[in-house]
């Protein structure tokens, strides 16, 4: 009886173990607070709402387990510079809405990154504030190296005092590995601030982000007017291309989000026919592998294994 | 050439400053001589000075080759004038100086008996009793003074002490008789001191010399802390901070932190220096150990003490400020940077960025009021500089291009919002610069750019300039 007794435990300490590393709640835990749910629906939202910050819409709040977390990485990647444009608009609407639940006081900390400033250019404040973000809520960072950009946000993240850190790389950097990732990840989850790392002409690469977007551009929605319509020619609201490249939905989602700055709100933007659909196939036909999706990296397109002869 | 110092063995032969080097060659050929170097000889006073901060925080160079000291209440913290003149003259002597000193009530006594007499501590009493044998060039006279008195068989200081003084002062002017007030005292002289005096300053000696930079953290925190009451007394809290390193060697290190909020807490003002100390690691070198650490408060202002909550909310902003200090004092106050909306409709003056440390309140919304609010939208990211376009196939007069090339790439426009014209502020470009017709574009790809046409398609005019000046989202 005792020795049961003993399994049980062991069998326990295990189970929370397993839980604490995959950042889920213990197993028994989580069927107590079903419970309380069942008992009081407002008070488990109100829990899910310190923890996560739902997009507002019903299928990408399910894919993304009831939206991205407060503690923790969200990586947004671009695959060329030209597209910084995009991504950096995605961030920033994200950071946007996430002042405008109030979740957290404080400014947000953007920390640049030099070449990506030549290239795209810097954040501009009257823009930001048309996106939602008022001037005073920013502080712009610009530290010279990698090492010194680490470790402003590591020094930002631990400090508390910001509601999010707004981390700009450039490309799949050496010195900006595993270790550091998960070093980053620690910071934000004793700290319980989010990290939104913005990577620049970048390739997939394992990190400890818990989620991780492609962000390309899309044709932006046109100008509504008053009786409903769109104003034809005219460029409204941003759109944003994204694919939800790493999370724990094994099936990788493409759609289309639009930003309202002045609602502070995303919408799918439906317009454009595609509403959320699987990636698109890879350009040569001649990948028969099957992709491996539950995976933090997938098989490479066959075009990086042997050189294609480009066709024109 | 003439010889401006000797050393011991030069002046033993009895060669004598001012005298041409030719003489001085033909009385010994084997003479060295080596060019005088002011800056380095000023470079050297200055260290000295600099060293000398040990004893008191009003040190005055006393050009070419002085220093005055005003040691006005710290002879007690060394045991006494004697003491502190032995403790001074005999650390000079062991670094390789040979130095003179005096202690006397005014610096004109204190020059004199130092550079013409034995030195030493002169009592109150008998001031003129020191002064009355010195020569009249102990007075710090011009040439032309001392001379004309020379000649007139005044050659002690004591002739000029029995003389009366209105025939003095006309014969030679009130010069002469202030410098002689200045001797005995009579006439306060002030020193000027080449810094400033620090509000508040605490330091520790160390029988130890310590080298570890953990080391001298801990003693600074330790020091901090006793610097706290005499902030409280004051109510007041420091914003800037300096700490003087004394090295065995006599070189002195200074490290200068700022805060943005007034400070208390040892343990913030020594993480600050922590921070500092990471970022000058390189040029702090520790030598054989540092045996004295003094931390001063430079600026002090009114610190406003704000009761904590059991819920600890109030620790928001501290940590906040904490952590714009710790970023501000390793890398420097300009590289946090919070923007200001300017009065501009010129999209590059439109914003401005401030330091966060100078900025005091972030939350607050200030400049709201005054900003310049743009009906049309803005960029997302802006150039600095707006990088030149080749744009094809624009609407003529005033359209936007259909295509454009922007390094190397053709973008080809799907649509278009424009334009939107920004006059030039001629009050600072002049009246000759074009005005500028913005356009927001979309690309086929979806890239949505913000491009100018600098001036206008005129006839028989070069066509316009286009340019790229931001990336919309």
């Amino acid at each position: 009886m005792a020795e049961n007794a003993t399994a049980q435990e062991r069998l326990f300490a295990l189970r929370a173990q397993i839980a604490r590393l995959e950042g889920k709640s213990l197993p028994a835990l989580a069927a107590a607070e079903q419970a309380q749910a069942a008992e009081n629906p407002e008070c488990e939202k109100a829990k899910i709402k310190q923890l996560r910050l739902p997009f507002g819409i019903d299928p990408l709040d399910v894919a993304l387990e009831g939206g991205l977390p407060l503690d923790g990485i969200t990586e947004v990647r671009t695959r060329l510079m030209g597209d910084a444009g995009a991504a950096s608009g995605f961030t920033f609407a994200l950071v946007s809405h996430l002042k405008g639940r109030e979740v957290s006081g404080g400014p947000v900390l953007w920390i640049g990154d030099a070449v990506s400033r030549q290239e795209t250019g810097a954040p501009y404040a009257p823009g930001l504030r048309q996106f939602g973000l008022k001037p005073h809520e920013v502080l712009y960072a610009s530290p010279r190296k990698l090492d010194e950009a680490l470790w402003l946000a590591e020094t930002a993240l631990a400090s508390r005092a910001l509601s999010a850190t707004i981390l700009e790389i450039r490309g799949n950097l050496k010195n900006f590995g595993l270790t550091e990732s998960r070093r980053l990840n620690l910071r934000t989850k004793a700290a319980g601030r989010p990290l939104f790392l913005l990577r620049h002409a970048g390739e997939e690469e394992a990190s400890s982000a818990s989620f991780r977007f492609l962000a390309e551009p899309a044709p932006a929605s046109g100008r509504r007017l008053p009786d409903g319509t769109m104003l034809g020619g005219s460029i409204g609201h941003p759109v944003f291309r994204l694919t939800l490249e790493k999370s724990r939905n094994p099936a990788p989602l493409s759609f289309l989000l639009e930003w309202n700055p002045h609602d502070r709100q995303f919408s799918l933007n439906s317009k454009a026919g595609e509403f959320l659909s699987l990636r698109t196939p890879p350009a040569h036909s001649g990948t028969g592998l099957p992709a491996s999706a539950d995976r933090q990296d997938r098989t490479p397109a066959l075009g990086h294994i042997v050189a294609f002869e480009r066709a024109s | 050439m003439r010889l401006t110092a000797l050393d011991e063995v030069s002046e033993r032969f009895g060669l004598r400053r001012g005298q041409g080097l030719a003489e001085a060659r033909a009385m010994f050929p084997a003479i060295d001589v080596v060019d005088e170097d002011e800056a380095a000889d000023q470079a050297l006073l200055e260290a000295i000075a600099d060293w000398c901060d040990r004893y008191t925080p009003l040190v005055a160079l006393d050009r070419p080759d002085g220093l005055f000291l005003d040691i006005t209440g710290c002879a007690h913290l060394f045991g006494g004038e004697e003491v502190l003149l032995k403790d001074i003259l005999g650390r000079l002597f062991q670094m390789g100086f040979d130095a003179k000193g005096a202690i006397s009530s005014s610096p004109g006594l204190s020059w004199a008996v130092c550079r013409f007499g034995r030195g030493g501590v002169i009592p109150h009493d008998n001031i003129e009793e020191v002064l009355a044998p010195l020569p009249v060039n102990a007075l710090r006279l011009d040439m032309a003074a001392v001379s004309s008195l020379h000649k007139l068989g005044l050659k002690r200081i004591g002739d000029l002490l029995s003389m009366p003084r209105a025939p003095l002062a006309r014969r030679f002017g009130t010069g002469l008789l202030q410098r002689l007030d200045q001797a005995l005292g009579l006439n306060e002289e002030a020193i000027s001191p080449r810094r400033p005096v620090a509000a508040l300053s605490v330091e520790r000696k160390l029988a130890d010399p310590i080298q570890a930079e953990e080391h001298i953290l801990q003693l600074t925190g330790q020091v901090a802390a006793s610097l706290k009451p005499g902030l409280e007394a004051r109510g007041v809290g420091g914003r800037v901070f300096e700490l003087v390193l004394f090295r065995v060697d006599g070189r002195v290190f200074r490290v200068l932190v700022r805060a943005s909020q007034p400070l208390r807490d040892p343990k913030r003002i020594s993480s600050l220096f922590s921070e500092r100390l990471a970022a000058v690691h390189d040029d702090l070198d520790a030598g054989f150990g540092f045996e004295l650490l003094r931390l001063n408060v430079i600026e002090h202002e009114l610190f406003k003490a704000s009761q904590g909550d059991f819920t600890g909310d109030g620790e928001g902003d501290a940590s906040f400020a904490d952590f714009v200090d710790k970023v501000s004092a390793r890398f420097g106050a300009s590289c946090l940077q919070i923007a200001e909306l300017r009065q501009s409709h010129l999209p590059e003056r439109a914003e401005d960025f401030a330091p966060a440390m100078a900025a005091r309140v972030v939350g607050e919304n200030v400049e709201e009021a005054f900003a310049f609010v743009p009906k049309a939208d803005r960029p997302l990211r802006l150039f600095r500089y707006p990088e030149p376009i080749e744009a094809f196939a624009a609407t003529v007069p005033d359209g936007p291009p259909q295509r454009f090339r922007w390094r190397r790439i053709v973008h080809r426009v799907v649509r278009a919002e424009g334009p939107e014209r920004i006059s030039p502020e001629w009050w600072l470009d002049g009246k000759d610069t074009e005005e500028r017709d913005y356009f927001r574009l979309e690309s086929e790809a979806g890239r949505r750019f913000w491009i100018f046409r600098e001036g206008r398609y005129k006839s028989g005019k070069a066509a316009p300039i286009w340019r790229i000046h931001g990336i919309l989202a």
